[in-house]
């Protein structure tokens, strides 16, 4: 197995053409190991979102490749990136994207259905019980707070043991409180089950939560920050713009 | 707020087009048979009892189907809005100022919708007059004399139920605080009101009571259509009383269903969201089940009293013809309802099938789901609707001394079966197939 969980090689990405062409990506280089929690900030229009969805394989890029777990699949069919978002990849959405007609437990269950697999209730049991929710397992989603919701989510993203876990902008509709415990929840999913975890965000508290910082700045990568606090990282978003002239 | 209303409206075309149809065409049945109960006043007799029964008891069976149609697509549309009108009203809206939000897009809407459909009618109202003529239902010294006053009527009729359904609707949807809707309406939205289920009992138990009358009584009456004119509307009847329960009935039924699903995610997700949302697809399964009981019924029937009675009765050419215009124009209605509701519901579902999609469904899983789904709702509509058809066939072959199944015309069963299934199923994948081609 790869000792690189996903990376990208001069990632472009270029929306529209001619005069109106847009260039969110031009030309990102990252590669993340196994077991590592990386933040990716920038400010809006950075391309931190593009970077997202073509590293889920939602979004074609224009150039560069995009590995998951030492394998290129850049060139996939739709049919085969769907397969790959659902096998090898997990995502946590800012609006928490629960099924509202399925419970807690079946939406953790739901990676497994759609592969066609029976699912593994210990499994699921286990993972609802480690964001804390083994109580709530046969609530439906309307009747949860959105903390829980989005630890349900969570625990959906871990269930197949994807090479990466993907998280765009998690506690982005949180309170500080619950976004603390959802932070401290992804950083666990790091330590104890040695998961992959790649965050995008603009909040500095919330990325002080992983072991790196990937800076973004009108495409690049403007800079990195390891064991970042939350007032390294604030300092440093305020003065992206000479990060980028340097 | 008018403002608002029209670019609200703007904004969601398909939910708008679905209150659009509803309204124009049940304005054009209404409005059509009504114009031949007004042609009755200058009529010589016995015209005028035929041009009334026409247009009173035909109309009268169809403005029923008709409005509850009406009011099932009005009430689909608004309660699918509920997380926006929390949305306003945690920007400050008030109560009131949704509820007249609702009712100023409804009206808007139903207002150009009735007006056109008012004015189609009065020329298929004419049309349908000349049929009838042709057919030698009436003598030809009767004229076509139908002012602007029953469309109108037929118009304002619709327009009121339209606005009921809204105000109902817009009511449920803004009940509680403000806080509680911003989140995504789920579950199991409540239970049904009391008036709900009164008036549901009220129709079967009326259905019931005709069909029982039917073997009691009129079967023995002298005058072979006594009993037809007691059986026949029983179908139609039950048929919309189970569609009024519907939401309860699709949970019930769908339970059963699920130990059958198996590991497919296809009928996973489609038996969950049939029980769990039973309030959203039950706008499809009424007209399923209306459908069926009015197809079902009224065929059966006529092919009873086409193989029973003597040949050659001077009513029998015509009343058949009228059954079978009756059951056209109500097949219809109730066909262009399966598919209008089918999108409205998709339509307002696509965020979550994208949802689906980015968690690794396939376009195919996604599409699959909601075709399961219809074939739920159609097998369950279908079973309804039989089991409605029968108030009026059973008791109509007693009386025409065939028994309780009829000699006859039994393949009109699985037919019309087939026929609502493959309408359903068409409808689903036409529905998700345009809300795909945005998302999935």
């Amino acid at each position: 197995m790869s000792e690189i969980a996903l990376e990208v090689q001069d990632l472009t990405r270029t929306y529209g053409a001619g005069d109106n062409a847009v260039t969110a990506l031009a030309g990102v280089d990252l590669a993340f190991r196994r077991g590592t929690f990386t933040a990716v900030m920038g400010p809006s229009g950075s391309g931190k979102s593009t970077f997202l969805s073509c590293a889920a394989g939602l979004d074609r890029p224009t150039g560069g490749r995009v590995l998951v777990g030492g394998t290129d699949v850049t060139d996939w069919d739709e049919e085969r990136r769907t397969r790959l978002r659902r096998e090898r990849i997990g995502f946590v959405f800012q609006g928490f994207h629960l099924l509202p007609y399925l419970s807690a437990a079946q939406n953790v269950a739901l990676p497994s259905r759609l592969a066609g697999r029976r699912v593994d209730r210990e499994r699921v049991r286990y993972l609802l019980e480690r964001v804390g929710l083994a109580d709530r397992a046969h609530h439906l989603p309307g009747s949860l707070s959105g903390g829980q919701q989005q630890r349900v989510a969570i625990a959906r993203a871990l269930l197949t043991s994807p090479d990466v876990l993907l998280a765009d902008e998690p506690t982005g509709a949180l309170d500080s409180t619950t976004a603390r415990q959802v932070l401290g929840m992804l950083r666990g999913s790091v330590a104890d089950l040695g998961q992959t975890v790649v965050m995008v965000t603009h909040d500095p508290v919330a990325a002080s939560y992983a072991g790196e910082v990937v800076f973004l700045v009108d495409g690049r990568v403007a800079g990195r920050m390891a064991h970042p606090t939350a007032g390294a990282v604030a300092g440093q978003l305020a003065h992206l713009d000479e990060l980028v002239s340097a | 707020m008018s403002g608002l209303a029209v670019r609200s409206l703007r904004h969601r075309p398909r939910a708008a087009v679905a209150t659009f149809l509803a309204v124009l065409l049940g304005t054009l049945l209404i409005g059509s048979f009504a114009t031949l109960a007004e042609s009755s006043g200058g009529a010589p007799a016995p015209d005028d009892g035929t041009l009334i029964i026409l247009g009173a008891v035909v109309g009268g069976w169809g403005a029923l189907i008709v409005l509850f149609s009406v009011a099932s697509t009005v009430a689909i549309t608004t309660t699918q809005r509920a997380t926006e009108i929390g949305l306003l009203r945690t920007i400050g809206a008030t109560p009131r100022q949704a509820r007249r939000l609702i009712a100023r897009e409804t009206g808007a809407i139903a207002l150009t919708a009735a007006v056109a459909g008012a004015l189609a009618a009065s020329v298929t109202g004419r049309l349908l007059f000349e049929l009838i003529r042709s057919g030698g239902l009436v003598s030809d010294r009767t004229e076509y004399d139908a002012g602007p006053a029953s469309v109108a009527g037929a118009a304002v009729l619709v327009l009121v139920v339209s606005a009921l359904a809204a105000a109902v609707a817009a009511r449920k949807a803004t009940r509680g605080p403000a806080g509680m809707l911003v989140r995504e309406s789920a579950g199991e939205h409540g239970r049904m009101r009391w008036w709900r289920v009164a008036v549901a009992l009220l129709l079967i138990g009326y259905g019931l009571a005709m069909a029982v009358i039917t073997v009691a009584v009129t079967a023995d009456s002298d005058d072979p259509y006594a009993a037809m004119s007691t059986s026949g509307s029983s179908s139609i009847l039950v048929g919309v009383g189970l569609a009024v329960l519907a939401p309860v009935l699709l949970r019930w039924a769908a339970g059963p269903v699920r130990l059958l699903a198996g590991t497919s995610a296809t009928a996973h997700l489609a038996s969950y969201n049939t029980a769990r949302r039973a309030h959203l697809l039950a706008g499809v399964l009424a007209p399923v089940v209306v459908l069926t009981a009015a197809a079902a019924g009224t065929l059966m029937l006529v092919d009873i009293d086409r193989r029973s009675l003597p040949a050659g009765t001077p009513d029998s050419d015509t009343i058949t013809l009228l059954n079978n215009v009756v059951v056209g124009m109500i097949s219809l209605f109730a066909a262009i309802m399966v598919v209008n509701a089918f999108v409205a519901t998709v339509a307002h579902r696509r965020e979550e099938l994208h949802r689906l999609r980015l968690l690794g469904a396939t376009p195919r899983q996604v599409r699959g789901s909601v075709v399961a789904e219809a074939g739920l709702v159609a097998v369950i509509g279908v079973v309804l609707g039989l089991v409605a058809a029968a108030t009026t066939v059973v008791p109509f072959a007693v009386a025409r001394d065939e028994g309780l199944v009829p000699d006859g015309g039994l393949w009109l069963v699985p037919a019309v079966a087939a026929a609502v299934v493959a309408l359903t199923l068409g409808a689903a994948r036409g529905a998700v197939r345009s809300a795909a081609r945005v998302t999935v």
